[in-house]
């Protein structure tokens, strides 16, 4: 099957030029629509032969690398356009084409009469295409070409209707953050390739698996790659564009804000996992990002009353979820979180879609209600996802979140897993909130201009899978102390076991009495259930909403953070620049740290325009001053 | 040799202050007559070094050709000459600190470097050996500075020609 | 006579050229009203000499009384040079600005008498030679700079251009008088072995380095000698200014890099590869300050730039900035990397000027503000100018992203890593401003009274696309121009 492995990136690409170049001309929803599903569709059946073929082969030898053409050769650098064929990749792979191919579907539905449908099923298309060159590529330049690719169609979709007046400055902003994480990738590769003459990676993993542990160089490496990835994967610093990028149609959020773009920077983590091995003090730096970001994020997601901004907080939360089990180096169990992350959540955006499109595009839970008997489907589904994040057994998020529960307990300490419980708590509390508030009690809208209706089936079969897989899909990864075997550790296991030596090398294997894992289980379960009750019986009775006071206004206000990063990052700038000024002009109100420094860079602009006054006398005595102090320079230097 | 000094800088001297005038004068004819005597010193400077047929080209092409070119312009252009033109001078300071500078930077220069100077040679026909340069070593140079002249003549027709 | 013969038959590519021009000139003389026969005979002009320079490939030799140089260096920079002529040519056919300028047909011509100066700048080999062909280019700049003589600001760019041009010569050639009075011969390659003997520090040789510079800087402006290049972009008709901003530009790099590579560099270590500099010049610092302050002035002050062209003007100065880290490295890779992103830099130059004509053709301005909802109207030319700014700011997938890539990798394995942070910095910035122009284009409405759709005629989408496809398939396979750079940049073995 490998043999015709490069149509898994060819198909989404040919049903890009496809649409984009004629998708208009052809002008046929269904012919757009269904051409680009089935062109993700293949992808996954053919990557589904290949995971087929790969257990039945003994785990030593599962992994290979596809070799298309060489693509860069000059002097030193030889770079070839190669595909990592492993578990771990072929995972990735399958959750992005299947979950990519449901929301496909699910688009046919939800964009049904846009004016640009052709148009949105390319750039899709086109996501696909990037996001499986950066989980494929073998080497890091490949890598970043896909990175850079799935920002671009993240851009683009973002800023689809650009009618919207913010989606243009949100497109903007999420695309300038991410250059500034990019800017961490870069240096990084730069780094590599200084130091290791490659920019293969596993050639890279196998150059640095003898070096000391906590070496400079691979800490700078490994705190660089982590910079680029709390860029793509939204967490705090820079997470900020996440929220501001829900702008775009909710297909678009769940399949590249939810699922699966978010989660590049826990794949890059995952895939160099020797090099984090190999650098506990990066590793403990992920930790902290992680269990601040989950924290933070979800005290924000509280008080939120945009459904889709819930969902966007709850995102970054479980991500920085992502992040802490990488932190502690379990990234198997990582990774199996971002496998059912993907699942409900994307079952969730697609089901607050389904809201949406029923409400005529309102998005405030407060004038929603009591729309669990209006529209069936999406309730009962959009419940499994509410119960499957707050960790209800046996579904899918039950499993993934205490196996980082518990791998916190044990690889961390008491007082963070006190604070990822605390935080799986809040969790439980909004989602319940959004629940309650959504689906239940009276109807708050006005019943005679709105009448929500059940969708399309082409938009609830998709719910329905989704649904089905985030209930069971918890099953591929057992813990241990069932006795039942855990598929997906022993399917990733090839992938991470040089990481596990390294890790072995430093740290004796901790034994904790299986007693205390189904303590920690329990206590987390009946944490769960006991705020889901909480909430349940506090927001779906709920009718009347007041001003938000103290500690509420600030959550409510997402502790002010853009204000924050105004204050500190950009008035300081612009005090001191003003200073130097000898004029001030209108200050525009800055929203956030991104437009502080594309304000900082015009402000400098501006002066420096000043210099180019088109009279000729100034720019000669410019000139001439120019060369007697570069000379001076040189003569007295 | 005291004669030669003595005259090279009153050609130095003269040349250095016409040029002055030239850039500082309000009226455009006294510019261009100042001019002349730039040039015409520069042609004096030509002789002293020896290279009698450059100074008298100097002579014939600016002096004959050039700058009486310039003054029947400026006389045939209506009311030119009674212009006051515009010399006021921007940023004087800075311009007269930067200039200061780059002059001192280069005396300086002069009379610090070691100067790879040939001898003097005495009389010799320059004219012939120009001609021969002129058709093998800088023949190149000779040809492109046709096409200068060329590009610079198209370029002169282009703006003077009446706009339709 | 023997040595002119053999001399000429080298010499043929720029015969060519001068017969051309001539031509033209005759042709223009008889047609007396505009007509493509002009353009399509200086086309034709081109495309010979390009194949005789072609057929120049791999040899080496001096001619003329070692004024000028065959080499590969030099055949690399007259290809780019011929290519980018044959697509000004053609841009200027449809551009409005020229069509209603009340000339005939004298650009084709001037723009190839440009050429024939640009190629003997790549060629030459002494300051004579560089300085004449220096001002061949000039003067052709000044006259196409003024080229719509009914714009007053087409006027004052070229008067501005002249005396500014005029200046910088002036501090040049001054400089190369000291050097020709401190070495006696004006040869780089004799100045060269003459330094390398002396050996010693002379502050007299730095200061004339910074005074070439000078010369050269204006041409490729630099920072600090840039000032003339946002007045006369914004001044000059736009495919005028495209020529300015590749191959006036690109020429100047041609005699910049030989002259410091050759003149101020050990002659003895110049064929085993390792190149070491003559005691005493540190011109690789000059380089490097001139370099930074030109990326970060030409990308912080375009930021807020609202006449397209002015912001290309910034950009090409910030272009230079990055083009300028190659010579830093000094190295054959250094100079493998510059060849790359000349490439890419005509490539996409050519291309983001192209579509400018496209739309100012039909909104009779350059103002970014005009070109709200440009996306809407036409569509195919937005996509096409979204296109060359992301390659601009060196998105990866384009082949702006190739050049910059070579040339940061060539500073990194020369250790040089804070040079090329602070030029992946600058990339960072200059995306805030090409950014700009899209979202102009993309995601703002038009305005109501102007919100018709805009069409173009077939063979405008056809150039433009033509201009699209290197940029994204070299972006994506670029092997070929690394090879070919790679062919040309064995240079400088020749004396």
């Amino acid at each position: 099957m490998t043999k015709y492995f490069l149509l898994v990136t060819l198909l989404p690409l040919f049903g890009f030029l496809i649409n984009i170049l004629f998708g208009k001309r052809i002008n046929s929803e269904k012919f757009s629509g269904y051409l680009s599903s089935f062109l993700v569709f293949v992808p996954f059946f053919i990557t589904f032969l290949v995971f087929l073929d790969f257990i039945s082969v003994p785990p030593e030898s599962r992994k290979i690398v596809l070799n298309y053409f060489n693509w860069i050769a000059a002097g030193k650098l030889s770079i070839n356009y190669s595909f990592v064929l492993d578990p771990l990749s072929i995972t990735m792979v399958m959750v992005v084409t299947g979950i990519g191919f449901l929301i496909h579907v699910y688009s046919i539905g939800y964009m049904h009469g846009d004016e640009s449908f052709a148009r949105f099923f390319s750039y899709l298309n086109l996501f696909i295409f990037a996001m499986l060159n950066l989980v494929l590529a073998d080497n890091f330049l490949l890598v970043f070409l896909g990175w850079e690719g799935v920002g671009l169609c993240s851009y683009l979709l973002i800023g689809f209707w650009s009618e919207k007046k913010f989606t243009g400055d949100a497109a903007k902003k999420a695309f300038i953050v991410n250059r500034i994480g990019d800017f961490g990738f870069m240096t990084a590769m730069f780094l590599i390739f200084a130091n290791f003459g490659t920019l293969e990676i596993s050639g890279f993993l196998g150059n640095i698996a003898g070096m000391p542990v906590n070496s400079v160089l691979l800490t700078a490496i490994a705190l660089l790659f982590f910079l680029g990835a709390t860029g793509k994967s939204a967490q705090i610093p820079l997470f900020v564009w996440l929220p501001d990028a829900m702008a775009g149609p909710t297909p678009v959020s769940a399949l590249i804000h939810a699922a699966t773009m978010v989660t590049a920077g826990i794949y890059l983590i995952a895939r160099t996992s020797v090099l984090y091995a190999l650098s506990p003090t990066a590793s403990q730096i992920v930790l902290i990002v992680g269990i601040l970001t989950a924290l933070i994020s979800a005290t924000i997601a509280l008080k939120q009353n945009d459904i889709k901004k819930i969902l966007a907080y709850s995102t970054i939360s479980q991500l920085g979820f992502m992040f802490i089990a990488l932190g502690t180096m379990s990234y198997g169990v990582a990774i199996f979180h971002l496998i059912t992350h993907a699942f409900f959540k994307a079952l969730m955006f697609l089901g607050s879609g389904s809201v949406i499109h029923a409400m005529h595009d309102e998005q405030d839970i407060r004038n929603m209600g009591g729309l669990k008997n209006k529209m069936k489907i999406t309730y009962i589904t959009f419940l499994v996802g509410a119960f499957a994040i707050s960790g209800i057994p046996p579904l899918s998020g039950f499993f993934s979140k205490d196996e980082i529960l518990y791998q916190t307990f044990i690889n961390a300490g008491i007082l963070p897993y006190i604070i990822v419980l605390f935080t799986a708590a809040l969790t439980a509390f909004y989602m319940f909130r959004l629940t309650g508030l959504t689906f239940f009690g009276k109807a708050r809208y006005d019943e005679n201009k709105v009448h929500p209706h059940e969708s399309p089936r082409t938009m609830t079969i998709p719910l329905i899978i989704l649904g089905i897989l985030s209930a069971v899909g918890g099953f591929i990864g057992l813990p241990h102390f069932t006795g039942l075997p855990n598929y997906l550790e022993r399917w990733l296991e090839p992938v991470f076991t040089n990481a596990n030596r390294v890790i072995q090398l430093y740290k004796p294997e901790g034994h904790h009495a299986v007693s205390v894992e189904i303590l920690l289980l329990i206590l987390s379960v009946l944490v769960a259930a006991g705020v889901i009750y909480f909430a349940f019986k506090k927001f779906s009775k709920q009718e009347r909403f007041e001003k938000e006071k103290g500690f509420g206004k600030i959550l409510e206000n997402k502790y002010y953070l853009d204000e924050i990063y105004d204050k500190s990052v950009v008035e300081p700038v612009q005090n001191t620049s003003e200073f130097f000024l000898w004029k001030i002009f209108d200050v525009k109100i800055i929203d956030g740290f991104v437009n502080g420094i594309s304000f900082y860079v015009s402000r400098l602009s501006i002066d420096w325009r000043k210099i180019q006054t088109g009279i000729i006398q100034d720019y000669a005595t410019i000139t001439i001053a120019g060369v007697v102090l570069i000379i001076l320079y040189f003569i007295f230097a | 040799m005291i004669y030669y000094t003595i005259l090279f800088y009153v050609f130095a001297v003269l040349a250095v202050a016409t040029a002055f005038y030239v850039v500082f004068a309000k009226n455009v004819i006294h510019s261009a007559f100042a001019l002349f005597g730039t040039l015409f010193a520069v042609a004096g400077l030509f002789v002293l070094l020896n290279a009698d047929f450059i100074a008298i080209t100097q002579i014939m092409v600016y002096v004959g050709g050039i700058l009486v070119l310039m003054i029947f312009g400026v006389m045939l252009t209506t009311k030119i000459a009674d212009i006051d033109i515009h010399t006021k001078n921007l940023n004087r300071i800075p311009a007269i600190l930067f200039s200061t500078g780059i002059t001192v930077i280069l005396i300086f220069i002069l009379f610090t470097t070691k100067w790879n100077i040939k001898p003097q040679v005495q009389n010799q026909e320059t004219v012939s050996q120009i001609g021969k340069l002129m058709l093998t070593t800088y023949l190149l140079p000779f040809e492109i500075a046709s096409i200068v002249l060329l590009v610079a003549l198209v370029g002169s027709a282009m703006y003077a020609r009446k706009t339709k | 006579m023997e040595q002119t013969i053999i001399s000429l038959k080298n010499f043929i590519p720029e015969c060519v050229l001068i017969v051309t021009i001539l031509v033209c000139l005759l042709a223009d003389l008889i047609v007396r009203k505009k007509s493509a026969v002009v353009a399509v005979i200086g086309i034709a002009g081109l495309f010979v000499s390009g194949w005789f320079v072609i057929g120049q490939f791999g040899v080496k030799e001096s001619v003329f009384f070692g004024m000028v140089v065959i080499d590969p260096y030099s055949v690399f920079f007259k290809l780019l040079f011929i290519v980018s002529t044959v697509f000004i040519i053609l841009f200027s056919l449809a551009s409005k600005e020229i069509k209603d300028s009340t000339h005939t047909n004298e650009h084709v011509y001037l723009m190839i008498s440009l050429t024939l100066g640009a190629n003997l700048m790549a060629s030459s080999v002494n300051m004579l030679m560089m300085y004449l062909a220096l001002e061949t280019v000039s003067i052709t700049s000044y006259v196409l700079a003024g080229y719509m003589k009914k714009s007053k600001r087409s006027s004052e760019a070229a008067m501005k251009y002249v005396i500014y041009g005029a200046a910088s010569s002036g501090i040049m050639i001054y400089a190369m008088s000291l050097l020709y009075g401190y070495t006696g011969s004006m040869n780089i390659f004799e100045i060269s072995s003459i330094l390398s003997k002396m050996g010693g520090t002379n502050p007299m040789l730095v200061i004339v380095m910074v005074m070439i510079l000078a010369g050269f800087g204006y041409k490729i402006s630099s920072v600090p000698f840039h000032f003339w290049t946002p007045d006369v972009y914004e001044g000059a008709p736009i495919p005028v200014t495209g020529f300015l901003a590749v191959t006036s530009s690109a020429a100047g790099f041609a005699v910049l890099i030989r002259f410091f590579s050759v003149t101020f560099l050990k002659s003895t270590t110049m064929l085993n590869g390792s190149l070491q500099i003559i005691d005493g010049i540190r011109w690789t610092e000059i380089i490097i300050v001139l370099s930074v302050a030109s990326m970060i002035i030409g990308n912080f002050v375009a930021v807020w730039q609202m006449s397209f062209k002015r912001l290309l003007a910034y950009s090409s100065i910030a272009q230079g900035g990055y083009i300028m880290l190659g010579l830093v490295v000094a190295n054959q890779q250094g100079l493998t990397a510059i060849f790359v992103y000349l490439v890419a830099y005509m490539i996409m130059n050519l291309g983001a000027f192209y579509a400018l004509i496209m739309i100012s053709n039909k909104l009779n301005s350059d103002d970014i503000n005009d070109m709200k909802g440009f996306a809407y109207r036409a569509p195919a030319v937005a996509v096409g100018m979204g296109i060359f700014m992301f390659a601009l700011s060196g998105i990866p997938a384009t082949v702006g992203f190739v050049g910059k890539f070579y040339l940061f990798s060539a500073l990194i394995e020369s250790n040089m890593i804070w040079l090329a942070l602070v030029g992946m910095m600058n990339s960072v910035v200059s995306l805030f401003f090409y950014i700009k122009v899209l979202k102009y284009m993309f995601l703002s409405k038009p305005d109501e009274e102007n919100s018709g759709k805009i069409y173009y005629g077939i063979a405008g989408y056809v150039l433009l696309f033509i201009l699209v496809i290197p940029t994204l398939l070299l972006g994506i396979y670029f092997g070929p121009i690394v090879r070919f750079a790679e062919m040309s940049a064995v240079m400088f073995g020749l004396k």
